[in-house]
């Protein structure tokens, strides 16, 4: 069952050029959905249009029964939906890090007690459970990153669209978000929506949309999508590094069996390659 | 112009004494002009502290260290900063959330006036012209637009022409390539490997992408809680597997495969460049075939 259903969108910033044209697409509930697309191809619009920031010029947004249509509405989309952004410089809102995360829960009126437990939960989730007191603008990019996804965590949303919240990450810290994103998804059932420029990060998800110029251009599960290497570089994107590499050296000459899209597939591929030697 | 640091430290607020936090301890660093340079490390090492020193946006503590970049001294009171951000070009995150002109021309022309205010409108003209091209725009068709009409790496490209309009020696970029689309990422790494050499002497990059690392950058620091583990090569920075990951790093792929391969007995020698390490791998597992 869809929790996001989007009717024949069309989004415009200067009512001009449509940056969403006619755009239809289900979201279920519990997937873990990729939006790729090259800059500007309207994934950031999209993500935007799901949690009821922008509203459609036309057609319509639905997310857990309520219409985009409806103003009365909009509360109710938003509280189901969290975004994290890019910059975490732009989504931080108060001196104090638990502050802070308090400041969803708190627009939402839960009470003082469970706000106290939903800071624990969130802070522990991305590993910031020290810096309770800390004043965010003395953290670090990817510290204060997490702390704005702590932020939305703190709202227990049926659907976390992160877009693309780890560009700014160190590797560790991407590992981590990523990893507590994918418990959220597997354990708590939450929907996961992911724009990203990672391909690597691609591969973790159920399905794959492919935006370009505000359409649809492909759908499907990461290995379908990566399958098709020159229509994705068409649309100014790639498969993942290790897919690359290993499309190269078959051209070489050198003998990889199976599909690879992760580093751990092409080394056990070159791997196997030496033990028939 | 070359950068050397020498036991330089650096505490914030350390007059607060709860609150000071040692963001730099005793580095030792020296960046050879004609370097491409990559300072790597987890979030909270210290590398945005280090960077911000390099063009004085940070002020070397008293009695914290040395610094000098090229002629300056920057622990001497008298260092003249302004010639020396002039030299010393600095592109943050994002670089793209930092344009606010009307006009791509007046967004680019900025800094050249603050820095270099005696040209005359015919010579700016042409710096920025200049400028607009290098990074790969054409001049005339966008510089009576808005600098907010552009794509995301447009924007940047836009971005950089306002640093590299006042040809700097060395250029300082922060996460050059994040939030950049795969096809929109080649395109700014070529263009950096353009300038690199032809027009600005020095790069020096802070980035958490260790692939991008090991195809463009000669050499590498790698610091850690302020100070650095290790200075050299890509190759020997990513030598050791398990002291990279143990720092919160990763290894770039084809240090990665380089590593699983020779546990597994292969031993191939790239310089963990794509090419150099395609090459090498087909020589070594091809040549293997044949014998079998």
């Amino acid at each position: 069952m869809p929790i996001i259903t989007a009717e024949n969108v069309n989004f415009s910033y200067d009512k001009k050029r449509n940056v969403i044209k006619n755009l239809s697409l289900c979201v279920n509930r519990g997937e873990y959905l990729a939006v790729i697309g090259h800059n500007g191809s309207g994934k950031s619009t999209l993500a935007r249009l799901f949690n009821a920031l922008i509203l459609p010029d036309s057609g319509k947004i639905t997310v857990d029964g309520f219409s985009s249509d409806d103003k009365k509405s909009l509360f109710e989309i938003r509280k189901r939906v969290g975004v994290v952004f890019q910059n975490p410089d732009n989504q931080l809102v108060a001196s104090i890090v638990e502050d802070d995360v308090a400041f969803g829960p708190e627009n939402l009126g839960v009470n003082r007690a469970e706000i106290g437990e939903r800071i624990d939960y969130a802070l522990k989730a991305v590993g910031m459970e020290n810096f309770r007191k800390s004043s965010p603008e003395r953290l670090s990019g990817g510290q204060k990153q997490r702390i704005a996804i702590a932020g939305v965590l703190a709202l227990k949303p049926e659907v976390i669209i992160l877009d693309e919240s780890t560009a700014m990450l160190d590797p560790k810290g991407r590992k981590e978000v990523l990893s507590v994103v994918k418990k959220l998804n597997e354990e708590e059932k939450t929907t996961v929506i992911t724009v990203t420029h990672y391909m690597d990060e691609v591969v973790f998800a159920d399905r794959v949309i492919v935006l370009n110029e505000g359409k649809i251009a492909m759908e499907g599960t990461p290995e379908e999508i990566f399958a098709s290497s020159d229509e994705l570089e068409k649309l100014g994107l790639e498969t993942p590094l290790a897919s690359r590499i290993a499309k190269k050296l078959k051209e070489k000459g050198v003998d990889i069996k199976g599909e690879i899209f992760t580093e751990k597939d092409l080394a056990e591929a070159l791997c196997a390659l030496k033990r028939k030697i | 112009m070359r950068i050397e640091a020498k036991n330089l430290n650096y505490t914030y607020s350390p007059k607060a004494k709860d609150f000071s936090v040692r963001a730099l301890k005793n580095v030792n660093l020296t960046i050879e002009e004609g370097d491409f340079f990559a300072i790597v490390g987890h979030t909270g090492s210290g590398k945005s502290t280090f960077v911000q020193h390099i063009n004085g946006l940070i002020k070397v503590q008293k009695g914290s260290g040395e610094l000098t970049v090229g002629e300056f001294d920057l622990t001497d009171k008298k260092c003249d900063f302004k010639s020396l951000r002039a030299k010393t070009g600095m592109v943050f995150q994002y670089p793209e959330y930092q344009l606010f002109a009307e006009t791509v021309r007046d967004d680019v022309a900025f800094g050249l006036k603050n820095f270099f205010p005696n040209l005359s409108e015919k010579e700016r003209e042409e710096k920025v012209k200049k400028a607009i091209e290098l990074v790969g725009l054409d001049y005339k068709r966008i510089k009576d637009r808005s600098p907010f009409e552009f794509s995301g790496g447009q924007k940047r490209r836009i971005a950089i022409a306002g640093v590299l309009v006042s040809e700097p020696e060395v250029l300082i970029l922060d996460e050059p390539a994040a939030g950049l689309d795969p096809q929109g990422k080649k395109d700014f790494l070529s263009l950096l490997k353009k300038v690199h050499g032809s027009f600005v002497k020095t790069i020096v990059i802070v980035s958490h992408d260790m692939n991008l690392v090991s195809e463009y950058c000669n050499r590498a620091a790698v610091f850690s809680n302020g100070g650095i583990y290790k200075v050299g090569s890509p190759k020997e920075i990513f030598s050791d597997a398990a002291a990279v990951e143990g720092l919160g790093l990763e290894l770039p792929v084809t240090a990665y495969l380089e590593n699983e391969l020779k546990k597994a007995g292969v031993e191939i020698s790239s310089d963990l460049t794509e090419e150099d390490f395609i090459n090498n791998a087909a020589k070594v597992l091809i040549k293997k075939g044949d014998n079998a």
